[in-house]
């Protein structure tokens, strides 16, 4: 260790949790610690990516973080050559999910590469709207090519037509060549996704270092009010459900929505009704792309979509239905708002002599430019190809059901992309010889030993860091994104040392207001069901499409997430306090605790335990 | 460094004069806090009345070595003091305090070195109240302070103000910047109870409002140990040193609608005298200056360049466009990547 300088848990020394022994042997090697490069990586800061991954990893939804670990890093390194940083780095512990930054301290490499970055950097800016309107095109082609690739489960007999139009080759065939297609889309779209975000992240950082250096007070979220764009498409899905609830109280369905019944139930009340019917007709037309949004972060295939699960679209209805016939206008007017944006912006800038003043417009107006990218990937590439993704790899495991190698589609996911190769290639070789083969109990024996492995892995409570804190931190990303500074990982080492105990803790303020209430902690989107009006949520993650609870809530605090997380960006759009990346709160926090939330300093105060015999069972 | 005296009020020569005739270019014959005063007069706020004993009275005194009052000093004096009296309809307990005219510049802020002395009230109660002051122009500290800053007291002199009392209910200090980071965008408030004596003299530790002047909302508040305060003594002729209960101790001085009241007064007086101020204030009555609402009513009490803070540093250069900063933010030449 080094001297004088705090560490957090060397990812060496952690233990395995019981029931998870052999974790290992779901993961890729290169994704693990090793003895190999021991000396190094125990010297480097590993930080919990809680933000994508809050659960165990799936095998195969690695695909999400091995994807961007090759697109992300690659803009970084070998095409724009930022020259402060390299590669962020992924290790999987206990099966979650570690990063760490690699920041270039060596002058002379810097320099090399300054000239280089300069150059290619500025050909974005400047052609950054071309370029973004192109993207949208990229973007939309790639969803297309994705949404037309099917699986289908290998027949009992080729069909005539391979032997009419003598193809040659076979579905078992085109199974294979379908699935390499399937992974080159997703690989694709990651690097869509990265293609101009490491910019985009660069350019608000600037204007949001240049706001403190003038403005030391500044809240991180009035710097984001005065950027972020007022008609988003990452509000649409939400803005979509407003609309409906109005229109079903216009064409006086609006009981049948608030009954509460569950989905399934209310949709067939509906379709008794000539009203009821041409409701839910408009109900499919907003469903593509607008219900491809994800109750998680969309890294994870069980964070289901609002596509596949209604429910948490349908509890959103009920609740603006009531809220309609109280009278009340559910509509976002966009012109108080802009009219707000323009206030703080002009105000702050009204402060500035002139020459900063005039700082102050080119690089609000530039963060301006670049943040509808910011914003709008999101729903794009987290939402709505990676819903389809999922939902492909679904089709795909009932394929393997149908073949016979696994129990269940979503069995599928308890395989690595490149082990689904070799499973795809023992169903081929099944269905070629047509008698019994190992393969039939070899794979569900495996998926069955994984299961049992990701339910233990589950109980383990993974550190907020691992390993040795550098002096600073300062790459774009992982400051910007992650919410990852110098200050956070001072408030880690100390939540640490406190051991949950405390009776408050720290995270960033990213929408302002202060607010006390009983907390709820919520760890799954399922679990939001329990949550009653007027309390505080207290979660991992708060994922954009759970916004439909932020109309009850008094207040949010999570985990993870930055300033410019998913999250934030709509938490601030509900006007709601709340505090991310405290590291700890769902920790440190149980459900029915008194709390006081300040999303104007950051500050979560535990005011009063819920009950002294909880008080009395810490650690449970 | 000397004034033209301004407008004569009673007698030749001026030993005493009007506040609202105080210019900046009467420093040398007025004082900071009298041309502070001035300029909130004709800026129209509400100001505790008051006049003001010149410089050249301090000299004449000075010089005479009789240590003693001049009949011209006390008909001046005494005149005003009266005029004041039948403008309010009462006789008037008011505030004696030195405005020396090296104190309350930009650069040499020496607050609290000179005297003030609450709730004196008659002719010769003032009288001797001025003389006082002067008197405390000799004192060993006050001349330390003025040596070493090269500041030569003979010459300079020392001009008195005699204000009103306002029987304030809380009272304290507006800072239009934060006096440390010299961040534009707050509004820092210091409130207690009683007169403003107990914040401006650091007597007790106040409440503190950081409020945000964009937002209009508080960014940061602490709530002070607020023991006792001064307050006018029922018969309204001294000040006396009250305890503050418990209960009291423990609420805020101010309300909230008063933290935007005060916000909005920092707004007011920067737009019509500058950036960068310091607002003495008080909460409270006055004879016949009350609110609209016949409630308590803010005033004004002193206003002056804040000297303390600076601004941080400029952190771009202005002469390069958007795309430059950001470029050099990203390759390592920006803030936060250390030296």
């Amino acid at each position: 260790m080094t001297q004088g300088r705090r560490s957090f848990r060397n990812p060496f020394d952690l233990e395995t949790p019981t029931g998870a022994e052999g974790w290992e042997s779901m993961y890729p090697s290169y994704l693990q610690f090793g003895d190999e490069l021991r000396e190094r990586d125990e010297q480097k800061l590993w930080f919990f990516d809680q933000m994508h991954n809050p659960e165990p990893l799936y095998p195969f939804d690695l695909m999400m973080p091995e994807s961007w670990l090759v697109s992300l890093n690659q803009y970084t390194t070998r095409v724009w050559n930022l020259p402060t940083a390299l590669g962020i780095e992924h290790r999987i512990v206990n099966g979650y999910l570690y990063l760490s930054p690699n920041v270039i301290d060596d002058p002379a490499m810097r320099a090399e590469r300054e000239p280089v970055f300069l150059e290619r950097a500025r050909h974005y800016f400047d052609h950054w709207d071309e370029i973004y309107d192109n993207w949208v095109t990229k973007a939309t082609d790639c969803i297309d090519r994705l949404k037309a690739i099917s699986f289908f489960p290998l027949p009992d007999r080729e069909p005539m037509e391979t032997v009419l139009r003598a193809r040659g080759t076979t579905t078992a065939f085109d199974l294979l060549t379908t699935y390499s297609r399937y992974l080159e889309n997703m690989h694709e779209m990651a690097y869509y996704h990265f293609e101009m975000l490491n910019l985009a992240y660069g350019a608000y950082l600037t204007f949001l270092e240049f706001c403190r250096a003038h403005f030391p007070a500044i809240t991180d979220d009035l710097v984001a009010r005065m950027v972020a764009g007022i008609d988003v498409i990452l509000y649409r899905p939400d803005a979509e459900l407003r609309r409906l609830a109005a229109r079903a109280v216009e064409l006086g369905v609006g009981d049948s929505l608030k009954s509460g019944a569950g989905p399934e139930a209310v949709i067939g009340e509906l379709r008794a009704s000539a009203p009821g019917r041409q409701w839910l007709d408009e109900l499919e037309a907003v469903k593509d792309p607008w219900f491809y949004y994800s109750t998680g972060s969309g890294y994870c295939h069980a964070k289901r979509a609002w596509i596949d699960d209604l429910r948490p679209p349908f509890a959103a209805l009920s609740d603006y239905v009531r809220r309609v016939e109280r009278g009340e206008d559910l509509s976002r007017p966009l012109e108080p708002l802009r009219a707000e944006r323009e206030r703080i912006a002009g105000g702050y800038r009204d402060l500035l002599d002139d020459d900063d003043a005039a700082a102050f417009d080119s690089l609000l107006a530039l963060s301006r430019q670049v943040f509808p990218f910011v914003e709008n990937h999101n729903f794009y590439v987290e939402h709505w190809h990676h819903s389809i993704f999922f939902n492909k790899a679904r089709d795909l495991g009932a394929v393997l059901v149908a073949a016979g190698l696994l129990d269940a589609d979503d069995d599928i996911f308890f395989l690595h992309r490149y082990e689904v190769y070799r499973v795809l290639y023992e169903a081929e070789a099944r269905w070629a010889l047509g008698v019994p083969t190992r393969s039939e109990y070899t794979w569900r024996k495996e998926v069955a030993r994984r299961r049992r492995i990701h339910a233990a892995l589950e109980q383990w409570n993974p550190p907020a860091a691992l390993g040795v804190p550098p002096e600073a931190v300062t790459e774009p990303i992982t400051v910007t994104l992650f919410g990852i500074t110098s200050e956070t990982i001072s408030r880690w080492l100390a939540a640490e040392d406190a051991d949950g105990l405390e009776d408050s803790f720290a995270g960033l303020a990213v929408s302002p207001g202060v607010a006390e209430g009983v907390a709820r902690v919520v760890r799954q989107v399922d679990e939001l069901d329990e949550l009653r009006d007027g309390e505080i949520l207290v979660c991992p993650l708060t994922a954009p499409s759970w916004s439909i609870v932020f109309a009850r809530i008094a207040a949010a605090v999570s985990d993870g997430g930055g300033i410019m997380s998913h999250a934030a960006i709509v938490s601030r759009e509900y006007r709601l306090p709340a505090v991310a990346a405290t590291g700890v709160g769902t920790r440190v926090v149980r459900t029915g605790d008194r709390l006081r939330v300040d999303g104007n300093t950051g500050v979560v105060t535990i005011l009063e335990r819920a009950g002294v015999a909880a008080a009395g069972a810490v650690g449970a | 460094m000397k004034g033209t005296a301004p407008a004569e009020v009673g007698l030749d020569p001026a030993y005493v004069v009007a506040t609202e005739s105080c210019l900046p270019q009467h420093l040398g014959e007025v004082g900071g806090k009298a041309v502070g005063l001035g300029s909130l007069l004709r800026a129209g706020q509400r100001v505790a009345e008051s006049f003001v004993v010149t410089a050249a009275a301090y000299r004449s005194y000075a010089a005479s070595g009789a240590r003693e009052l001049s009949p011209a000093i006390r008909e001046a004096v005494g005149r005003s003091y009266s005029a004041l009296c039948e403008r309010r309809g009462a006789e008037l307990t008011v505030a004696v305090r030195s405005s020396a005219t090296v104190e309350d510049s930009a650069d040499a802020s020496c607050a609290g070195q000179f005297r003030t002395f609450l709730g004196a009230s008659g002719v010769e109660e003032v009288l001797d109240q001025v003389e006082r002051c002067w008197i405390a122009a000799f004192e060993p500290q006050v001349r330390s302070y003025r040596a070493d800053r090269q500041i030569d007291a003979e010459d300079d002199g020392l001009a008195v103000i005699v204000q009103e009392l306002v029987d304030a209910r809380a009272a304290g200090v507006i800072f239009t910047q934060h006096p440390r980071t010299g961040d534009r965008s707050l509004v820092v408030i210091e409130s207690s109870y009683g007169l403003g004596e107990a914040v401006v003299g650091g007597e007790v530790t106040p409440d503190l409002f950081e409020v945000n002047r964009i937002t209009q909302s508080i960014h940061d508040s602490r709530l002070g140990a607020k023991p006792f305060e001064h307050r006018l003594a029922p018969d309204g002729r001294s000040v006396k040193i009250l305890p503050v209960d418990q209960g009291r101790q423990r609420a805020w001085s101010i309300s909230d609608e008063e933290v935007m009241t005060l916000l909005a007064l920092a707004g007011e007086l920067e737009a019509k005298l500058g950036r960068g101020l310091d607002v003495e204030w008080a909460i409270g009555t006055a004879a016949g200056q009350q609110s609209e609402d016949g409630g308590d009513a803010l005033f004004a009490l002193q206003v002056r360049p804040i000297t303390a803070g600076s601004r941080q540093p400029t952190a771009v250069s202005p002469n390069r466009d958007a795309v430059d900063h950001i470029l050099g933010r990203l390759a390592g030449r920006g803030p936060g990547n250390g030296p």
